[in-house]
């Protein structure tokens, strides 16, 4: 009888297998069912409300702001996907900024160095140089007179006292905490995680940021030097 | 769609299945690439300009001032990129030193609520509508003037909240301009007894109290840990005494019902309702005790030996609550005594009580309405129509107003009836200031801008005064603050320098006339001469107060530390009395007066007397938003309008009541299982006197396992929370072989385990009061769920607010358990302990090796922390933890599209950007406010040092007004909480599981020995 009894445990064990197979397949179904329900939903435009002063970690982090596009499953979600690289409301050339007038990174993104965020330039700190630098440039200095878009544009939201709508390439979820500030000041450059944003005409998501690539360098794979706590903790609370 | 993902359709009918799989194959790809991703078009708005001082990410602190209630109490606005999200009591505050209560850190969902008025509203066709603010200050300036010009001014009225500062004189100041007579400055359910005694005792409505001078206080139902006077610094005064050990102050309660400062009290009297003054005058000796004994109910030998003790002549503070005769006579006692002066100071008043008008003169006002005789009522952060009684009928006075004119905020019962609403900014969206002490000016400043299109009261004063040639004159100033500016001692110079502390020295010029309080004769409250069974004892709600806290759900949530009960108002009857009455709790009792009757369920209370019944003010509106209307009865309803007849103050305790069982059943929304510990030991207390007994060498070793035997001895035989789970034996030693220690290694390269969070609770402090409760729900967004709207969907009190809580899914991640000791014979003789029960962090966690996805884990520096973003909702943690404080998300709080939401628009303004917001199916957990550790760690970085000892602490520690919490690294003496778990009262709860906790409490200190005894 025993014997037998152990037999039955053994084919009990081997049809665990394909219900495992059946379940996933019924997740399958399901989370491609709800996928393309989420692809075909509007997005929100978000509370700009002129009571609020509105700034990036506001839009990080409210819930009203929040675009509510999420299934059953993983309501939470991840990071954005690699190589992503949405339509900006103003084509911003990083080359030209960067590479042929030489600004530094910290010139716009100001906070990178002494805060959890990077800092987006406020709208006040564009004018400052396209003030003088104006859409209609006429031909200087060997160079043809050309028209700017791009400044227009800028001059337009300036005129009507409107911030620019930029929309956010990278993003991690919001139970991650990742500190701008320690990494700079621990000689990560912007590049390691943005890419060559010196080189971008359009931003588009350089790294994964999922939580391996995180570990990767936590565990001081990329450089050793770099090697920093990966206890939980450190990034999920 | 800018994204690169390609838009996925649904196979469509008569889809062959290889099609329907290739589409499926491509949906799953997508899934995985894009489904994931939360947001795919979420926005990034800049600044258009940028503030100077500001840094995305980085909070800036306001120093302000709490105008929740009367007394005004410095606070820091913590704000972030243009949001308050969380208010703090002033360190550097005078009064309050850092601490605040419940109420004042719940003023955040007073500025963010969602019923708050939008903009100005006029009454057309019976409705109020939205009009524009220069619609709404044309026409207060039309009725204003016509008032005039028709000689009527002289009968409007203007009814403020009662507040110091400078705002009642620029009131005046402009109600005078019209010919309006000066405003009336009330305050609901306010002293107004005591108020009038003590300016005849002392000359001032208010003296400090320092009950560190005093070796005996006796409260004749004064409950100066909640509602009476200057509640957060009297707690602070109150809690530095108690944690005297055997030199504190024994304290006596007497009084009916045994409130939250009762529950404090060594001793409780429970006197007949109405008898205090003879219990005061026999203590004065201006009457026999054996009179007292008879009048009140109590034991001869009880109250003699109260009269003994008081006779032997150690320092004493005498306080009492309710009436001005009561008052005037405790008040001689304290002079008698010798302790003016001495703990009673009345050179030090706290002046937020000054000028204040008694309940009788708005009685007064209501009925020159009702007489027609009104043309104009203006009412300011008042709502007569809830607090005054029922039978006091201000909704059909005020229907005989021409034109009522309100400043409210939010859609109170008075603001309803009024014809136009001009509402008020919230005090964190405005400027003012207050004079809550002498040679101290309390400043408010805003810390963000309005949330909805309102405007400061006294803007919309200075706008109207502006419209009218013949007013500009006397208001040269052109908005408030700058009116402020002009009044401040200083000017200019010393208001901005003073703005950075929020207090500033001297005193306000000009201030409105500190009138006494009107002596009225009014026929007293006869309360043996109204008919009915049982005496109805009326006092406010500890959180709610006058109803005001009802809209902010965190205050209807948090349970009423005596009853635990919340979003519930319940029928308080004392256990003999329901003995007597076969009355279960839960029971549905009909309470009727003459005035009108109520049904609520029993509470079965021990700290009740058997001939009285109790009854908490605050709920029972009827609006004021989808938080607080149709929540709980109005006790209001039953009352009669009677008077304290030498003040004129509203009396509370004024009648008898008849009541019935109607035999229905409502169950209790309550947060506790026992109210006894049956053995447990969680709340653990020693005597005052055997705090000094030490011992001896030879009778430690005679025990064999050291001190832990004795009395007031520290019975924990290793370091608290000082064991890593991987450490092989008790003490914390962790095993030879490194590979085996990993992070939990003090040498590990992280450095992570020099550090033991950990925390001490001092019992001895602790009185109950929840404020770090409060703390913990705006610190760590941690969703209210008793609302009505979120309770639709729930079995048994279905569709009524708190069912969520009934089925145990309430998420106070800090809770106070509350425990009685004795008095199971249904005597008086029973004893309370409070225990705050946070997850105690342990060394070794019974919940961390259930979970079957790592989910909870033990970090390297103690903390036992919940990965949210791991769980996977099997709960088997929670069922595995002892002390049960691990809350699990059965409804998606966290999610707005949601219908149990718990941040309704604007709402979601408070959260704290620094901690995640759980979504449904995720437990959670206290973690010793991870999110302060690790700031305060990438501040040290980004200085360049270490963290500093006691640099920062948790959110509840840093709220409590008693300080009863300590918080900080155990493994390095610099710290306070170091030296505090070497205390010989500290113990573990649950020790004997050999979880190893890192919180450690302090064994309450009991008094039961008359001093000199």
């Amino acid at each position: 009888m025993d014997r037998f009894r152990g037999a039955m445990t053994i084919r009990k064990k081997w049809a665990v297998l394909p219900g495992f197979v059946l379940l996933t397949v019924i997740a399958a179904i399901a989370s491609a069912y709800t996928g393309a329900q989420q692809q075909q939903q509007p997005t929100v435009a978000p509370d700009t409300a002129p009571g609020a002063l509105p700034s990036a970690r506001a839009t990080n982090k409210a819930p009203d702001t929040v675009i509510v596009n999420r299934g059953e499953w993983g309501y939470w979600g991840g990071s954005t996907p690699q190589g992503r690289s949405p339509e900006q409301p103003i084509a911003f050339p990083h080359p030209r900024h960067v590479q042929t007038l030489g600004m530094n990174c910290l010139y716009c993104h100001f906070a990178a160095n002494k805060a959890m965020d990077p800092g987006l330039p406020a709208v006040n700190t564009c004018m400052g140089c396209h003030t003088v630098v104006t859409a209609q440039r006429p031909a200087t200095d060997g160079l043809p007179a050309r028209t700017s878009e791009g400044i227009e544009k800028l001059t337009t939201y300036w005129k009507n006292k409107q911030p620019i709508p930029w929309v956010r390439v990278h993003k991690v979820p919001d139970y991650v905490q990742f500190p701008h500030m320690r990494h700079v000041n621990a000689g990560v450059t912007c590049q390691t995680c943005h890419g060559q944003v010196q080189q971008m005409n359009r931003v588009y998501q350089y790294a994964p940021l999922n939580m391996g690539w995180c570990i990767n360098c936590h565990i001081g794979n990329v450089n050793p030097a770099w090697k920093a706590r990966y206890d939980c903790s450190t990034c999920h609370y | 769609m800018s994204d690169s993902a390609t838009p996925v359709t649904e196979p469509k009918p008569g889809t062959s299945r290889r099609t329907f799989l290739k589409v499926l194959g491509a949906a799953g790809a997508t899934t995985a690439a894009i489904g994931c991703s939360s947001e795919t078009g979420e926005k990034l708005i800049p600044y258009l300009v940028h503030p100077d001082e500001t840094v995305p990410g980085v909070s800036n602190y306001y120093a302000s001032t709490c105008r929740e209630c009367a007394v005004g109490c410095g606070v820091l606005l913590e704000v972030r990129d243009g949001r308050t999200f969380k208010v703090e009591g002033n360190p550097d505050h005078p009064l309050n030193r850092g601490a605040l209560c419940s109420r004042g850190q719940a003023s955040v969902q007073g500025l963010y609520n969602p019923d708050r008025y939008r903009q100005p509203m006029l009454r057309k066709n019976g409705a109020l509508s939205p009009i524009s603010w220069a619609q709404a200050i044309t026409l207060l300036t039309q009725q204003l003037t016509s008032v005039q010009s028709s000689g009527k001014a002289g009968s409007a009225l203007f009814i403020n909240q009662h507040e110091t500062g400078s705002f009642p004189g620029l009131l005046d100041t402009w109600l005078s301009g019209y010919g309006i007579p000066a405003h009336l400055s009330y305050a609901a359910l306010a002293e107004g007894g005591v108020i009038a005694a003590n300016k005849q005792s002392y000359g001032v409505a208010w003296p400090s109290l320092d009950f560190t001078a005093a070796k005996l206080v006796v409260s004749f139902g004064a409950d100066f840990l909640e509602t009476w006077g200057a509640n957060v610094p009297q707690q602070l005064s109150f809690a530095d005494a108690r944690a005297k050990g055997a030199d504190a102050p024994r304290v006596i309660y007497v009084g009916p019902r045994r409130s939250l400062t009762g529950m404090n009290a060594d001793q409780w009297i429970a006197c007949k309702p109405g008898s205090e003054l003879a219990i005061a005058n026999a203590l004065a000796d201006s009457g026999s005790v054996a009179q007292a004994a008879q009048a009140s109910d109590v034991p001869v030998a009880k109250l003699q030996a109260l009269a003994a003790e008081i006779a032997a002549g150690v320092p004493s503070l005498f306080l009492a609550g309710g009436s001005y005769e009561v008052a005037l006579a405790v008040n001689g006692l304290n002079q008698k005594f010798g302790n003016v002066g001495r703990s009673v100071l009345t050179a030090k008043p706290i002046e937020s009580f000054e000028g204040m008008s008694s309940d009788a003169e708005l009685t007064d006002a209501i009925e020159k309405m009702r007489a027609g005789q009104v043309p104009l009522l203006l009412v300011r952060g008042a709502n007569p129509v809830f607090t005054s009684p029922k039978s006091a009928k201000v909704a059909e006075a005020m229907a005989k107003v021409a034109f009522k004119v309100s400043f409210s905020s939010y859609p109170d019962e008075t603001a309803e009836l009024c014809d136009l609403v001009l509402p008020d900014s919230h005090a964190i969206e405005s400027w003012g200031d207050a004079q809550s002490l002498p040679g101290v000016i309390s400043l408010q400043q805003p810390g963000m801008d309005p949330v909805y299109d309102t405007r400061a009261t006294a803007d919309v004063l200075l706008a109207v005064a502006k419209a009218i040639p013949a007013q500009a004159g006397a208001h040269p100033t052109t908005n408030y603050r700058e009116y402020l500016i002009s009044r401040y001692p200083g000017g200019t110079t010393a208001f901005t320098s003073a703005l950075i502390k929020g207090i500033g020295n001297g005193a306000l010029s000009g201030e409105r006339a500190k009138k006494g309080t009107a002596a009225t004769t009014r026929s007293a409250a006869n309360i043996e001469g109204t008919s009915g069974d049982m005496y109805l004892v009326v006092y406010p709600s500890p959180l709610l107060e006058d109803g005001s806290g009802a809209n902010k759900p965190w205050l209807q949530e948090i349970p009423d530390p005596v009853t635990k009960v919340c979003w519930q108002t319940v029928v308080e009857m004392g256990t003999s009395a329901a003995a007597r009455l076969a009355i279960d709790a839960g029971d549905v009792l009909k309470v009727e007066t003459p005035s009108g009757s109520i049904t609520a369920p029993a509470y079965i209370y021990p700290g009740l007397r058997g001939d009285t019944i109790a009854i908490a003010f605050g709920r029972g509106h009827t609006g004021y938003g989808r938080y607080a209307a149709n929540v709980g009865v109005n006790p209001g309803d039953l009352l009669p309008v009677a008077f304290d007849a030498k003040s004129g103050s509203m009396a509370w305790t004024s009648t008898k009541v008849k009541v019935t069982k109607t035999g229905d059943f409502i169950p209790l929304v309550s947060t506790e299982g026992s109210a006894r510990q049956h053995g447990r030991g969680i709340a653990q207390a020693i005597e005052a006197h055997e705090l000094g007994i030490v011992p001896t060498p030879a009778e430690a070793e005679k025990e064999g396992t050291g001190e832990e035997h004795l009395p007031g001895d520290a019975s924990h035989a290793f370091l608290p929370g000082l064991r890593a789970p991987v450490a092989q034996d008790a003490q914390g030693n962790l095993p030879s072989d490194d590979n085996k220690k990993g992070m939990y290694d003090p040498n590990h390269w992280s450095g992570m385990a020099k550090r033991r969070w950990a925390m001490t609770v001092d019992l001895a402090r602790c009185t109950g009061c929840s404020a770090c409760v409060t703390a913990c729900y705006a610190e760590n967004n941690i969703a209210t769920v008793g609302a009505i709207h979120q309770s639709t969907a729930t079995a048994n009190l279905n569709g009524q607010a708190g069912a969520n809580i009934l089925r145990g899914r309430e998420m106070a991640w800090i809770r106070l358990e509350r425990y009685f000791e004795g008095g199971e014979t249904l005597d008086d003789s029973f004893e309370t302990r409070f225990v705050p029960m946070m997850c105690q962090q342990c060394g070794n966690a019974p919940c961390e090796p259930v979970c079957p996805v790592y989910a909870t884990y033990h970090s390297p520096d103690g903390l036992n922390v919940q990965v949210y973003n791991r769980c996977v909702g099997t709960r088997y943690c929670s069922n595995n933890c002892p002390y049960k404080v691990r809350y699990f998300n059965w409804f998606g709080y966290g999610e707005p599209s949601r219908p149990q939401y718990a941040w309704p628009e604007k709402m979601n303004w408070q959260l704290n950007p620094d901690v995640t917001v759980r979504g449904k199916g995720v437990m959670e957990k206290c973690t010793f406010c991870v999110q302060r550790i690790r700031e305060s760690e990438h501040r040290a970085k980004l200085e360049g040092r270490a963290v500093q000892p006691d640099e920062f602490t948790t959110s509840c520690a840093q709220a409590c007004p008693s300080n009863a919490i300590i918080f900080g690294d155990a493994a390095d003496p610099a710290w306070s909480v170091a030296k505090a778990i070497e205390d010989r009262r500290a113990y573990h709860v649950f020790e004997e599981l050999n979880t190893f906790t890192a919180v450690v409490y302090l064994k309450k200190v009991n008094h039961s020995v008359a001093a000199g005894a």
